[in-house]
């Protein structure tokens, strides 16, 4: 058991691509927990889609001794999640700290991320040091960017580190401000086991592995505990702590973070946020738990052709026992057959669960257009949550439609917000107030109706902002709108899969929109295809689809076949992507075009 | 209808065709993305050489009896006339040639002299295939061929003094300018010439072409696909009318004057390659040559043979093969032959699109084969597509035997 004296817990929040992962390696390798040889990028980062697409979704630790004047100490560095979807994970990782880096990048800036991060921090009544990174690049301006940290963040910038995750600069300078500046752990050694599992993972050789932060007592292998919420004993098999694989131990001590097995079989029967205790002598401290994460984001995963409901439904179960942020449920659609109406933090979490699915389960997946949960307040005083338009009663129970509202901070340069307050009123957003960081940037901070966000609105901002803007939205409230209901019919026949719902002022040019890019991604047939959207049994918009009259290849001869195979099997591969409704084959692509409110 | 090559299937002895590539031109037109260069000053000797080694290696070590020969590129008949000579020669001393039904070599108007067609016949030369293209100069102009309309009627005439019986014209249409008018005559100066063959191509934007680069940048407006659509129904009535029935999409023939070497194409039966950039298949596997020039005379230097890609056609392309060359011909997918070849009854095998495309009226079949309705072979690829994605090709089954 280590000294509770040398022991620091503390986390590293950042904006995206502020270099947060670099760092982590950086100091894995510092330490010497991960020899240099075996350094590959982003070490922590061990999903194979975080390293491709250069995020971290779902966060990982490591303990790292450090020797400072002369002492050992145990610093236990937990990595967090950069992106909004992944809030609550932030939130998770920083509970089980007592500090944290707010690591800002020495050429952008503070950005929406690191304020939300900081703000989470703040809230959990963290220390927090202040880390300007990226000091090695020409454009550097780490004394001004401190500044503005200070500014926006309250954060004290004479105490700010100036590192460089890829050339290692700082780091002895950062290993004495995490020991100084960064309290101990607080707790009883010897007092009643209190502990938190902060996360889970599942393992398939070892059962369910427990990431822990103990508070009070300690426990070792052959301990028997409780889980305190779920209500459920377990014999300790294993307790270790992971450098970064994770290492067996002796004991976990108080004030110690580290993991634990315990034969659990699945992770649906841990739940984050539960707390440990020794069955024979419990705490009657429990903790208050986590909240569960909010699904914001709805859509359907129906099978594709070559893929039955049965098939797509074990993918789901497998991925969801690795992954239960996300929600799902059996949904029947007239165009798509049997499928899963499934729940996300966010429009990312929904990419990375699809490819995941797909990837890891082997499944060809037809996805919906993603839709917010709508409040429905019924006539009869009644209300109900719908997350499909499909679910939405007959009009004439309906008393007024509920739509969800996020409170959204950009950060955006002094020069662009002229567009950004054109783009968000686009988008019904009521502004909130505007604050001037500096004289170049601003800090905007708008309500904006969630669906209205939703799909492109990141990327809008981005061009708006020639990539400079950042932003970042929590959930505020549902507010009545005048939404209607628009069916989307194909050939004459309605595709409840395309069905969308959309406040009445856009319906029109909704619907202009949504039948020009199915135009364009259901290709012609050799008929004619009418494309038609309609509310309340009204045709507010329409297109055709001309039929097609010549699709065939002029030569074919010997040294032609190998190519002309090959494209054919392409366009048989395409057509696993397509569903048929009536007697059109729609491509994926047509259901995600529901997304595209502008262009 | 008996098939000359499914012998090989049955492991009697067996039969192919020979392709020989001549990759030279008087001048690259702008549509065509076979691999060709121009022949300006250029010393064709060594590739010619390399030519023939490649036969001398290739047609005695493959074990096939050789049924049909075809020279094709670029332009054959482009070549110095003692270059050909002995391009002729060497097939003559490597084939029996009293077992070759069929021997064509393609040529262009105004390449052929008294000299070379007097060669070409008494080298056992049987057809010549004739890039004729069009009759009207402005689209000749724009498919950038360098011959005039007035070439073509004296080119054949060359031919058919020296002994040549069997002459097919090719002809373009979905030519960026073209009319309905305009085609139909061009369609009736090609029938004037009395060919007993011939090819009507729809024009094609192949990939990395000049042609497909004007459209790109604008500098072409194509052919609008009801027109070209209506040419083709209009080829067809046009050419049955004056005796050639159409027996593959593109080509038409009088009564017993099918292409004999490319129906073996059709009928994916086995056929040498030899050249830059040929492909055949033998032995059930599928070789290409290198395109290059130069590095074909050196890989030929080195080894004799100048393969860069080979692929084994296991059960499933083999399916998707059959599929892909048997349903553009009027005769269709053979039943049996589909049956042996692949173990399993296309019937079964495509129930369900075959149901679909039916009730559309772009397939029919009977017990002897499936086939595309004149309506389909305006839409072939949709149909080829609807079939093998809706096929219920399950597992692997090992392909029956197939004799060397």
């Amino acid at each position: 058991m280590t000294d509770l004296r040398l022991i620091r817990n503390f986390s590293i929040v950042a904006h995206i691509d502020h270099g947060k992962s670099t760092l982590a390696d950086r100091i894995l390798e510092s330490t010497g927990v991960v020899a240099r040889r075996d350094m590959r990028e982003q070490f922590l980062d061990d999903m194979d889609l975080e390293r491709e697409m250069g995020i971290t979704i779902k966060a990982n630790r490591c303990t790292c001794p450090y020797t400072y004047k002369g002492e050992t100490y145990m610093l236990n560095l937990i990595d967090t999640p950069g992106h909004v979807d992944f809030h609550y994970e932030v939130s998770r990782a920083l509970a089980a700290c007592e500090g944290v880096l707010v690591l800002v990048d020495a050429t952008q800036g503070v950005q929406a991320q690191t304020v939300a991060n900081a703000y989470a921090a703040l809230e959990v009544g963290c220390d927090m040091i202040l880390v300007i990174n990226k000091i090695d690049l020409p454009a550097a301006r780490p004394e001004d960017i401190a500044l503005e940290a200070e500014q926006v963040l309250g954060l004290d910038s004479s105490g700010a580190i100036f590192t460089s995750g890829k050339t290692g600069l700082g780091l002895d300078e950062l290993f004495a401000a995490i020991i100084e500046k960064i309290r101990p752990p607080a707790g009883d050694p010897d007092g009643k086991l209190k502990a938190l599992i902060y996360d889970a993972k599942p393992d398939v050789h070892r059962g369910v592995i427990c990431h822990t932060r103990v508070y009070d007592g300690s426990f070792k292998r052959g301990d028997k505990i409780e889980l305190m919420a779920a209500g459920r004993d377990y014999i300790i098999t294993e307790v270790g702590k992971c450098r970064p694989k994770p290492t067996a131990a002796e004991v976990l001590g108080a004030g110690e973070v580290g993991y634990f097995l315990a034969g659990i079989k699945t992770i649906a029967d841990v739940s984050i946020g539960d707390t440990v205790t020794l069955s024979s002598d419990p705490t009657d401290q429990r903790m208050p738990g986590y909240q569960p994460p909010q699904q914001m984001v709805f859509c359907d995963f129906y099978p594709g052709i070559g893929t039955t409901t049965d098939q797509l439904r074990e993918a789901m179960e497998k991925l969801w026992l690795n992954d239960s942020s996300f929600t799902y449920s059996t949904v029947g659609s007239d165009a798509l057959g049997i499928g899963f109406r499934c729940g996300f933090l966010g429009l990312l979490h929904m990419r990375i669960i699809q490819e995941r699915l797909e990837r890891e389960g082997n499944v060809s997946v037809v996805q919906t257009a993603p839709t917010v949960t709508y409040e429905i307040l019924l006539t009869d005083g009644a209300t109900q949550k719908i997350e499909s338009p499909s679910e939405l009663p007959d009009i004439s129970g309906v008393e007024e439609i509920r739509e969800p509202f996020v409170t959204a901070q950009m950060i955006v340069p002094a020069d662009s917000v002229g567009q950004i307050m054109q783009l968000s009123m686009e988008r019904r957003g009521r502004q909130v107030k505007t604050e001037y960081l500096s004289s170049t940037r601003v800090m905007m901070t708008y309500d904006f109706p969630l669906a209205e966000i939703l799909y492109d609105f990141y990327d809008k901002l981005k061009s708006c902002t020639k990539g400079y803007g950042t932003a970042d939205y929590h959930l505020k409230n549902y507010e009545v709108g005048d939404m209607v209901k628009m069916d989307i019919l194909v050939n004459g026949m309605p595709v409840d899969a395309l069905s969308v719902i959309v406040h009445r002022d856009k319906a029109a040019y909704r619907g202009r929109r949504l039948l020009e890019r199915l135009k364009k991604e259901i290709d012609r047939h050799q008929f004619e295809i009418p494309l038609q959207a309609a509310v309340g049994g009204k045709i507010i918009a329409r297109e055709t689809i001309k039929a097609f009259r010549k699709d065939v290849t002029a030569k074919c001869y010997g040294g032609d076949i190998t190519r002309k195979r090959k494209l054919l099997e392409k366009q048989k591969e395409g057509k696993k992507r397509m569903r048929t409704v009536g007697n059109v084959s729609i491509p994926q692509e047509a259901f995600m075009s529901i997304l595209d409110p502008e262009d | 209808m008996p098939h000359a090559g499914q012998s090989t299937s049955l492991g009697i002895a067996s039969r192919a065709g020979l392709y020989v590539h001549v990759p030279f031109c008087d001048s690259k037109c702008g549509y065509c993305d076979f691999y060709s260069v121009a022949i300006k000053d250029r010393d064709t000797s060594p590739l010619i050489d390399a030519l023939i080694r490649e036969i001398g290696v290739r047609v005695p070590d493959s074990g096939y009896e050789i049924q049909t020969i075809f020279f094709g590129g670029g332009t054959p008949t482009v070549i110095p006339i003692e270059q050909l000579g002995a391009l002729l020669a060497a097939t003559r001393d490597a084939v029996d040639l009293s077992k070759v039904v069929e021997f064509t070599v393609e040529a262009n108007p105004a390449t052929v002299n008294d000299a070379k067609a007097e060669l070409l016949v008494r080298s056992g030369v049987t057809r010549v295939s004739m890039g004729a293209q069009s009759f009207i100069p402005s689209e000749l102009a724009s498919l950038e061929r360098l011959h005039s309309p007035d070439d073509i009627p004296p080119s054949v005439a060359t031919l058919r003094r020296h002994g040549i019986k069997q002459l097919n014209l090719d002809l373009i249409f979905g030519v960026p300018g073209q009319t309905l008018d305009t085609w139909r005559e061009s369609l009736r100066r090609a029938i004037e010439l009395k060919p007993n063959h011939i090819a009507c191509y729809g024009l094609t934007y192949e990939p990395g072409t000049r042609l497909t680069a004007q459209r790109e940048t604008g500098r072409l407006q194509s052919c609008d696909e009801d027109l070209e659509a209506e040419m083709f129904e209009c080829t067809v009535e046009v050419l049955a009318a004056a005796g050639f029935h159409q027996y593959e999409i593109s080509n038409f023939a009088k009564p017993g004057c099918e292409c004999r070497h490319n129906l073996l194409y059709w009928r994916n039966e086995p056929y040498i390659g030899i050249g830059p950039s040929a492909a055949g298949c033998i032995h059930n596997r599928r070789y290409k040559n290198v395109s290059d020039i130069g590095g074909y005379v050196r890989m030929i230097g080195a080894s004799g043979l100048a393969e860069i890609e080979s692929e084994a056609i296991d059960r499933e392309t083999l399916i998707h093969e059959l599929v892909l060359m048997q349903l553009r011909l009027n005769e269709g997918l053979d039943l049996r032959l589909f049956r042996e070849r692949t173990g399993v009854d296309p019937r079964e095998l495509f129930a369900e699109p075959l149901g679909q495309l039916s009730s559309s009226g772009l397939i029919e079949w009977d017990d002897a084969a499936i086939r595309l309705t004149r309506r389909g072979r305006l839409l072939a690829n949709h149909v080829m597509a609807e079939l093998v994605a809706g096929s219920a090709v399950s597992g692997d089954v090992a392909l029956p035997v197939i004799a060397a």
